[in-house]
């Protein structure tokens, strides 16, 4: 293989890739090893801290005085951490992770200048844990998703940058003529995201603007990391474990470009959605909507590829645990899109802004598609860098059914409890219509409060079902790391024997 | 405020439409909107053939490890 080429020598376009020999997969793997690790390592550790801090806030919401002596633990600042911990911590760190995983796989080359990607990646956790100390020690600066403090995002971006350049030198060595589904994905995330992070930083905490200005960056680049960062690197894992473990490829290759531009196209103005109804131009609002409903199209397009190419192999949902990670998230991508284009629509906001409703979405995207999908590609990656067998197949279970059976009462359980919340703030005569309320006048807000206690209740139940699932999921990748290669007998997991795979890079 | 949106927030988000848009056409341009069927073919080699699942449960390996003919 091609010795470690100087970064001077990736950046200049001189250079050309045919010295560069076809590499195996096994190489490119054993390649991706030390980087994979940290990142997926302080993934799974973030995980971890941020569901403690979402069962501390989710406590709260029934019970408030819940160590409500602490400062530092006040709502306000776990709800923070909690978000800041599983999107920046948990999910950031693990599509890192896949992300140049699937590239260097689908690029057919070892991974170029691992020292690069394992300095970003200490960036990014140092940024990580200087943000989250700063939230809760009352250092937030209020805007939704972008609530670290100033002094920790510089090293956030710098971390960034140094991925995506990573990514473009990665793209441009790669041996494999045609860019897969996958990559396109992947590398529109790398190229959009830094712009997107890098803006909102200027115009919200730098420079801030002010006003109604102020509200239309912040859901444009909220929106948009879902949008253009989280669901692009779901969706390429999706694109390629999906008939990677089947075995066969996609049912319609056409229907995933189309997919693909479509979403490229329409995705970055859907932002404006959550400010419908509120003192934005009603002509941005209206191109909000558009845009939202213009995402059916991706997302029936691809739904209706990954259900075909599933059909008449749903057997294999018995025998492999990242394909059922994967179903379950590429199912509760159609789900939540679908319901997240009809809450655009003017009449649906009017009922579900602003409650619990808003609150199960983002879960059932962020947890039921992206985690899930996340979970799916961690279990096929970490035997295939680390060369040994996951030790519990018990654990891996576990983990599947606490956290699909979780995260589904947990959605299932906010949308109702947000739903009803809604009528009765907003539409008292249509609350009286299905029984909620007596009469047909507005009830005191109180009432909306108290009506949502027990579905805070059971949000909880939902949310110890999934912690106990991540304990699994801990112990597991924690066990894989350290136990001994030779305690393995079997090769299940892996599709040839080690000492074919035992090929190193360089 | 109004101009900074005007100034700032829409010309970017132009932009990005922008930036699409022209990757759409260089895609177009280097033929990678063509032969859909090589393109859902280019994750497999002879490595991992179609016809073969590459994942398993641990300790739990079906008798389906045998490579399929085509590829």
């Amino acid at each position: 293989m091609a010795s470690a080429p100087s970064l001077a020598a990736s950046l200049n376009p001189a250079t050309t890739s045919d010295d560069v020999q076809r590499a195996e997969l096994s190489e490119i793997d054993a390649s991706t090893k030390w980087p994979a690790l940290f990142l997926l390592a302080s993934a799974v550790g973030w995980l971890l801290i941020g569901t403690v801090f979402a069962l501390i806030s989710s406590v709260k919401m029934h019970s408030p005085d819940f160590l409500g002596n602490y400062e530092w633990l006040t709502f306000g600042r776990t709800r923070t951490a909690h978000l800041n911990a599983v999107v920046y911590g948990w999910s950031v760190n693990a599509s890192f992770a896949v992300a140049f995983w699937l590239m260097a796989r689908l690029s057919r080359s070892v991974l170029r200048h691992a020292g690069l990607l394992i300095v970003a990646a200490v960036f990014w956790n140092i940024g990580v844990t200087v943000g989250i100390a700063g939230i809760l020690i009352g250092d937030s600066t209020s805007i939704e998703w972008l609530e670290m403090p100033a002094y920790a995002t510089p090293l956030l971006f710098l971390a960034y940058a140094l991925v995506g350049a990573w990514a473009v030198i990665t793209f441009r060595f790669g041996k494999s003529k045609h860019i897969y589904v996958s990559q396109w994905y992947i590398l529109a995330a790398l190229f959009w995201f830094p712009w997107l992070y890098s803006i909102a930083e200027i115009m919200l905490i730098f420079a801030p603007a002010r006003g109604t200005v102020q509200a239309l960056v912040n859901w444009w680049f909220a929106h948009n990391v879902l949008g253009l960062w989280f669901t692009p690197i779901g969706l390429a894992a999706i694109y390629y474990f999906l008939p990677k473990v089947l075995g066969k490829p996609i049912h319609s290759y056409y229907l995933s470009v189309l997919g693909f531009w479509s979403l490229a196209i329409f995705y970055n103005w859907a932002g404006v959605h959550h400010l419908i109804g509120g003192p934005v131009p009603v002509w941005v609002q209206s191109a909000g909507i558009a845009a939202s409903f213009m995402m059916v199209i991706p997302v029936i397009v691809t739904a209706i590829n990954h259900h075909l190419t599933m059909v008449g192999s749903f057997n294999a949902l018995k025998y492999s645990p990242t394909l059922r990670f994967i179903v379950f998230g590429a199912v509760s991508y159609t789900v939540t899109s679908l319901f997240g284009s009809a809450m655009a629509i003017r009449s649906v906001a009017e009922i579900t802004h602003f409650t619990h409703f808003v609150v199960g979405h983002a879960h059932e995207g962020m947890y039921s598609f992206f985690t899930m999908v996340m979970f799916g590609s961690i279990y096929y990656i970490m035997p295939r860098i680390l060369l040994k067998e996951w030790p519990s197949a018990k654990l891996i279970s576990l983990h599947f059914w606490t956290t699909a059976i979780g995260s589904t009462l947990y959605v299932f359980d906010l949308k109702i409890g947000g739903f009803i919340q809604g009528l009765l703030l907003n539409t008292p005569v249509l609350a009286h219509k299905f029984g909620l309320q007596p009469g047909t006048d507005p009830v005191p807000f109180i009432d909306t409060v108290k009506v949502t206690i027990p579905y805070l209740q059971w949000r909880t139940y939902s949310g110890i079902l999934m912690t106990v699932g991540h304990i699994a999921f801990a112990i597991n990748f924690a066990w894989i790391i350290v136990r001994s290669a030779q305690a393995t007998k079997t090769q299940p997991t892996l599709f040839r024997t080690p000492p074919e795979m035992e090929v190193t890079a360089q | 405020m109004d101009w900074f949106f005007y100034a700032v927030a829409l010309p970017m988000a132009v932009l990005f439409l922008a930036s699409t848009v022209y990757a759409l056409y260089w895609a177009s341009q280097k033929g990678q909107l063509r032969d859909f069927d090589k393109g859902a073919e280019s994750i497999f080699d002879d490595e991992e053939p179609i016809g073969r699942p590459t994942d398993f449960f641990p300790g739990k390996s079906p008798a389906v490890k045998t490579p399929a003919s085509k590829s």
